[in-house]
């Protein structure tokens, strides 16, 4: 076996959910994730009394995104600490270089793993009222993720 | 970027001057910069956070760039 490669006997958490299949097609597959600062600076910030907020959204899950991407609003709420800039592409041509920060990613409700220091993107998703993040595939390497069209199912094992 | 927006200029000019060299010394790595100090190479983005962080204190920014010869373009569809 490959550095890397993962047997879907070994992903422990699975969570199954079904929107339908119109929704699901209209939608896509999205899920309510917590965003937030990472843990290593919540632990130490609140050993001195300081306080940081967590944000319920809705999180698209984009095999198209090659990393993940939040609205710049977010990262300005839960104070995000910037960590580089990004050269980011879109599908419409749009090009430029996004401010990238480390966040914690988890999932509420679930069994899914967190994340407790990832790299986001802050790049505008405009025109979209069903979420304000792209859960990229820097998050899914660490998935198996089952699109069921015709059932309106979607699957997660981590 | 904005052209008013100046975050990270100082670490961006750090990481330039010296790309050429980690190139053939850091090629993968992630570098931490804070201001004009290099703090360290780190194989993956967390461990690279932590001492980032450790370096730079709550609430301060600080560069955290893995090395390649050319800067990546993330595609978003």
């Amino acid at each position: 076996m490959g550095r890397g490669t993962c047997l879907p006997h070994l992903l422990k958490v699975r969570l199954k959910w079904r929107p339908n299949s119109s929704k699901l097609l209209l939608e896509g597959p999205h899920i309510e994730i917590l965003v937030s600062t990472t843990r290593p600076e919540f632990e130490e910030g609140r050993a001195i009394g300081l306080e940081y907020q967590e944000l319920r959204v809705h999180a698209l899950i984009d095999t198209g995104a090659s990393l993940t991407v939040i609205n710049p609003q977010i990262a300005t709420t839960c104070k995000l600490l910037q960590t580089d800039w990004n050269r980011i592409t879109t599908v419409g041509g749009m090009a430029g270089s996004y401010p990238a920060y480390a966040a914690a990613i988890s999932f509420p409700e679930t069994d899914l793993p967190n994340f407790d220091v990832i790299r986001v993107v802050a790049c505008p998703i405009i025109e979209q009222r069903f979420f304000s993040c792209l859960i990229g595939r820097d998050i899914l390497r660490k998935w198996l993720l089952t699109y069921d069209g015709p059932n309106g199912e979607v699957e997660l094992k981590a | 970027m904005p052209p008013e927006d100046r975050t990270l200029q100082e670490e961006l000019q750090v990481f330039e001057e010296h790309r050429h060299e980690w190139l053939s010394s850091n090629l993968g790595e992630f570098v931490v910069i804070v201001g004009s100090k290099v703090i360290g190479f780190h194989p993956d983005y967390e461990s690279a956070f932590k001492a980032g962080l450790s370096a730079a204190g709550l609430g301060k920014n600080f560069l955290l760039r893995q090395v390649w010869a050319e800067e990546p373009v993330y595609l978003i569809y």
